[in-house]
């Protein structure tokens, strides 16, 4: 009986260490050695290439135009209420990382900033906060996984497009899935059961809008400097992505990030 | 007496003449001293030139300041080795276009945008990353980064990050992948370069 129940722990236990070696495979991609220099991990390219040029024929179609519209011809001044509009609701979610990423000082200050900017200045149109000396952070849940996953930066698991959103990987895409279920506008919308669909709908639509017209320039110009758009993306946001992780872990470890560079360049 | 005096004269001359040498090097061979020169350069060039003239003049930058060679090697990653020696020469040629070309048309016009520069940090692999930031008129600041290399002909910028994200690495990602996706040899590339150069 008890040898019995000793096998069956030992067969569980084996089983549990397979689940997670697969687990580390599925996040931790080809982390032996990686330096960064390394090819981002695309397991699923020919997926990923198809979802990227339908992408692409929406943005071409309506997200690019729109934007450059939105760009160009909306006043300055409006698009600025716009992004502290949505910056302002997208604070909780930043304080809820803040809190997780173990900064509670940065959480109450990010809170901080959401009470005066949804009251003073007048439910996030004008950003007093930061004139009150309270600075915006920005933080998501990819970067909260990628600040306690044990691999490089340059590692966030398999590279993942995602329809509309684009270039992701499984952190990121992860921890953008994280961050919708932990939003509270989200959840109190849901729990007040009003329709509020046509709102959620105009702040998912504006923040794409917004972070397109932001975009435009650094994205003509890396599709017209590569020969291969796709790859091309997929390397900067990788780098991108692996740069503001490394802004969060640097405080701690400063030494272990040098020396990373240092085998970077030595790679090359 | 007088033998003393001009003892002291030689010891004087002696040491200030090791003063100046090691001096002046030191402040030659200054990486923020480079970024700020390459900076201010071309910041003038994007005031004053417009359309090939610019880009000539970039161009002229590039070669003074940048390591290109290293940059080209660096660009082509494990497929360097596979390439003829006129292979290399043509596809350094092709990029140095390409980036002359990049860097014209990517300023614009000159927007009053500043660079101010931060830390210097020297790494024992010869590397020294310069940070900065490039201030514009409206929006955030942008994060550069510069990778200064000195390889016995004084510093050159090897590499510039921009948010993080490395000019070069994500070139040679780009060419890594037009290479498997094209048979795999470096010349359909170079071709692809040479076209894309003389349009």
């Amino acid at each position: 009986m008890v040898e019995s129940l000793s096998g069956t722990m030992k067969r569980k236990a084996r089983r549990s260490l397979v689940a997670m070696a697969v687990a580390a495979t599925l996040m931790g991609g080809c982390a032996t050695g990686d330096t960064g220099a390394a090819e981002v991990w695309d397991p699923i390219e020919t997926p990923n290439r198809f979802l990227f040029s339908l992408n692409r024929v929406v943005d071409i179609i309506a997200l690019r135009p729109v934007a450059v519209i939105y760009r160009d011809w909306v006043p300055e001044p409006a698009q600025k209420s716009v992004r502290n509009l949505l910056d302002n609701l997208g604070e909780p979610v930043t304080a809820i990382n803040e809190v997780v990423q173990g900064e509670p000082g940065r959480a109450a200050t990010t809170m901080a900033r959401f009470l005066v900017n949804s009251t003073i200045g007048v439910a996030g149109l004008f950003d007093v906060a930061t004139s009150l000396g309270l600075e915006r952070t920005k933080e998501d849940a990819g970067k909260t996984i990628g600040l306690y996953a044990g691999a490089e930066p340059e590692n966030g698991g398999f590279y993942l497009m995602l329809p509309v959103i684009g270039p992701s990987n499984a952190r990121d895409g992860t921890g953008l899935m994280m961050d919708y279920l932990v939003d509270p506008f989200r959840i109190l919308t849901f729990n007040l059961a009003i329709d509020w669909t046509a709102y959620q709908a105009a702040r998912y639509g504006m923040n794409v809008i917004d972070y397109r017209s932001r975009t435009i320039f650094a994205l003509d110009d890396l599709e017209k400097n590569s020969v291969d758009y796709y790859a091309a993306l997929r390397s900067a946001y990788t780098q991108n992505r692996a740069d503001l992780i490394r802004q969060k872990r640097e405080k701690t470890d400063t030494k272990g990030e040098l020396e990373r560079r240092d085998n970077l360049a030595l790679v090359r | 007496m007088l033998l003393l005096a001009i003892r002291r004269v030689a010891i004087r001359l002696v040491a200030g003449a090791a003063v100046l040498f090691f001096v002046l090097p030191a402040s030659a061979a200054d990486p923020s001293k480079l970024i700020e020169t390459v900076a201010a350069e071309v910041i003038n060039i994007v005031k004053t030139k417009t359309g090939a003239d610019r880009q000539a003049a970039i161009r002229q930058v590039m070669q003074a300041n940048f390591d290109l060679p290293f940059m080209t090697r660096s660009a082509l990653g494990k497929h360097w080795n596979q390439a003829t020696e006129a292979q290399r020469a043509r596809f350094l040629t092709a990029l140095e276009t390409a980036e002359a070309r990049a860097y014209s048309e990517r300023f614009g016009q000159y927007d009053g945008q500043t660079l101010s520069l931060g830390k210097v940090t020297a790494r024992p692999n010869g590397i020294t990353v310069v940070d900065s930031k490039l201030n514009q008129a409206t929006g955030q600041p942008i994060k550069l980064e510069w990778e200064v290399r000195d390889n016995g002909q004084g510093p050159r910028i090897t590499d510039v990050k921009v948010e993080g994200v490395s000019l070069i690495m994500t070139r040679r990602s780009d060419f890594n992948s037009y290479i498997q996706n094209n048979g795999g040899s470096v010349e359909p590339l170079i071709q692809e370069l040479e076209a894309r150069a003389s349009r």
